[in-house]
């Protein structure tokens, strides 16, 4: 970043309590020396994430969500959620959530599409937060160090979804079952409604996406995400620890099997939500 | 005959490239050992000038290590009357300057042929190589940390420079387990210091260091006492393998600039080349911007659990940082 983590500090004072901001310090990350993780975290970065994500969680989106307690508090473990909305705004609340809920606070290192590292000051913004590059490297470190994993199993497809088709999930990629499943971590289900409706799309171009090395560039209907109601859903943890050994990640069976389950257990959770609810915005 | 010196024994080093601050600082190590009776400093300038020089444990020579013949009588010659026991090759063009064939020679052919002989040397049971993180390959969707097994930078696009040390990197995997000669190959994170060929001490020579605007990638930095250390311990080590050598130090780049005591300017990825280019013309500095576009925009932190693990190094020694 152009500028060094007490100007970000100061920054975040702007909008967060003193109280606050001392929580924040007790943030669970590895320090590699100068008071960033090996993958650029700082907890002052994170502070500003608040400045930035905070109004959004408390007053756009006024977020409502319930079960938190299966997230645990320390250990590694793997939050798979649905993904819409043509931008990871979706992520950005679940990132927000997680650390309003946990205490000490956790960081959910989102793990991104490879093309956001390569994005200039975005890609640099959100490793100072906590998410991460895709790689199987980058993922299997964060798990063996404890920590806390946010997957979109359904990947971009799942984020840039025709209007008639929100709430349907695609199909789950099983990579976050295979990581669970070799490093013993639970797999906490997350069901996000409400960001399905915040962008509705008009069209998915792939070639102004190209320039940028991103698969699909959202058009939406509107210029702004729309102040809907956001509801996340933590379901009950899967102990794929519990039921499988780490060789059985090496199983192409045990892993599809897996993900359909985490896959049903989010659309439970999604049906769930969207029975509960009296309107988008309400 | 062979003569073995045993794992824990007294080794007898000969130090390749050791008027380098790593070499010298190595040596002064070694002598404060007392399991080493031997030190065979192989320099590239005037030997009488090595400040070792006077020591009577030490032996100063100057070899050109392009002339294979010159090597031959080396190894068995006075490596064969002092009983070498460890070859430590540091001896590497630290110029990105150095191009052609002349350069490869020294930089890849010279280990093939020091390797060759040491084989079938009377005394030499091992060598370390100091290699390089440069070796590896920086691209968005390769891994932030950086374990062994990490793609190299291989490539017809790839400087001279880093493809050299790749090679050297390579010759010397290629050896390991085949023969009688035990091989360790260290990949070092770059060492901030001068004479050491760091791209990134020069690059931070200047006042006002230039970065791609938008990128602050994490950059691991060793400390010469931590190579040397490692080093060290490679000698009196019985295994062999490829391990990486972090520092102490992973911070941003934009970090980085504001220790040093330096003012970074993002700039337009475009205008990288061109001014670092216009820099090295005008100034004669070394640093180039192709060497170092990959690691400048994208996170690469060596992973260290092996050298950890088997060599039990773990960075002590954080750089003395002139601003804070």
């Amino acid at each position: 970043m152009p500028f060094p983590p007490s100007i970000a500090r100061a920054l975040a004072s702007l909008y967060l309590s003193d109280d606050e901001l001392d929580r924040l310090s007790d943030l669970h990350y590895q320090d590699a020396g100068h008071g960033y993780d090996p993958f650029g975290l700082h907890p002052d970065f994170v502070g500003l994430g608040h400045l930035i994500a905070g109004p959004l969680y408390d007053k756009w989106f006024r977020v409502i969500s319930r079960g938190h307690a299966s997230i645990p508090e320390v250990g590694p473990a793997v939050l798979a959620a649905n993904h819409s909305g043509s931008i990871p705004i979706d992520g950005a609340m679940i990132w927000m959530d997680v650390q309003r809920h946990t205490h000490p606070p956790r960081v959910a290192r989102a793990i991104a599409d490879h093309f956001v590292p390569s994005l200039p000051w975005v890609g640099t913004l959100f490793a100072r937060s906590g998410m991460i590059g895709g790689s199987r490297g980058n993922t299997r470190v964060l798990l063996e160090n404890g920590e806390l994993l946010l997957i979109f199993p359904e990947g971009t497809p799942g984020i840039i979804k025709p209007w008639k088709e929100r709430y349907q999930l695609r199909k789950f990629r099983v990579g976050h079952a295979e990581l669970a499943i070799r490093h013993s971590a639970p797999i906490i289900p997350v069901g996000v409604i409400g960001a399905e409706e915040q962008l509705p799309l008009i069209h998915a171009s792939k070639r102004l996406g190209k320039p940028f090395g991103v698969p699909e560039v959202p058009i939406p209907a509107v210029p702004f995400p729309l102040p809907v109601r956001y509801r996340i859903f933590y379901g009950d943890p899967i102990p794929v620890h519990e039921q499988y050994s780490p060789d059985d990640a090496d199983d192409p069976e045990v892993v599809r099997k897996v993900a359909a389950q985490v896959q049903a257990a989010v659309d439970v959770l999604l049906k769930q939500g969207l029975k509960e609810r009296k309107g988008v915005f309400a | 005959m062979r003569k073995k010196s045993g794992l824990t024994g007294r080794r007898n080093v000969l130090i390749t490239g050791a008027d380098t601050p790593i070499g010298e600082r190595l040596a002064r190590t070694l002598l404060a050992d007392s399991r080493v009776d031997r030190i065979l400093v192989i320099c590239g300038g005037d030997p009488s000038l090595h400040p070792l020089a006077d020591n009577d444990r030490v032996v100063t020579m100057q070899v050109d290590l392009v002339r294979a013949r010159r090597v031959r009588e080396l190894l068995f010659g006075p490596a064969r009357d002092h009983q070498i026991h460890v070859v430590v090759h540091l001896a590497m063009h630290r110029s990105p300057k150095a191009r052609g064939s002349r350069a490869h020679a020294f930089n890849v052919e010279a280990l093939r042929g020091i390797m060759e002989l040491a084989e079938r040397h009377p005394t030499i049971e091992r060598l370390v190589l100091r290699s390089d993180a440069a070796v590896y390959r920086s691209r968005r969707d390769l891994p932030v940390l950086i374990g062994e097994e990490h793609p190299l930078n291989i490539g017809v696009d790839v400087p001279q420079w880093v493809r050299d040390r790749v090679e050297a990197d390579v010759t010397a995997c290629a050896r390991m387990g085949l023969g009688r000669l035990q091989v360790m190959v260290l990949r070092m994170a770059e060492v901030l210091a001068p004479g050491t060929g760091s791209q990134v001490f020069d690059w931070l020579e200047s006042p006002f260091c230039f970065r791609p605007a938008g990128f602050d990638p994490m950059i691991n930095l060793l400390s010469l006492d931590d190579a040397t250390s490692v080093l060290h311990k490679a000698i009196f080590s019985d295994r062999q393998g490829v391990f990486n050598v972090p520092g102490a130090d992973t911070l941003p780049l934009s970090a980085c600039i504001r220790a040093w005591g330096r003012i970074g300017i993002p700039v337009a990825e475009a205008a990288m080349g061109p001014l670092y280019r216009i820099r090295s013309k005008v100034s004669g500095k070394q640093f180039r911007y192709g060497i170092n576009r990959g690691r400048f925009h994208f996170s690469g932190v060596l992973d260290g659990a092996r050298a950890r693990e088997v060599l039990r190094y773990v960075p002590a020694h954080p750089i003395d940082w002139p601003v804070g």
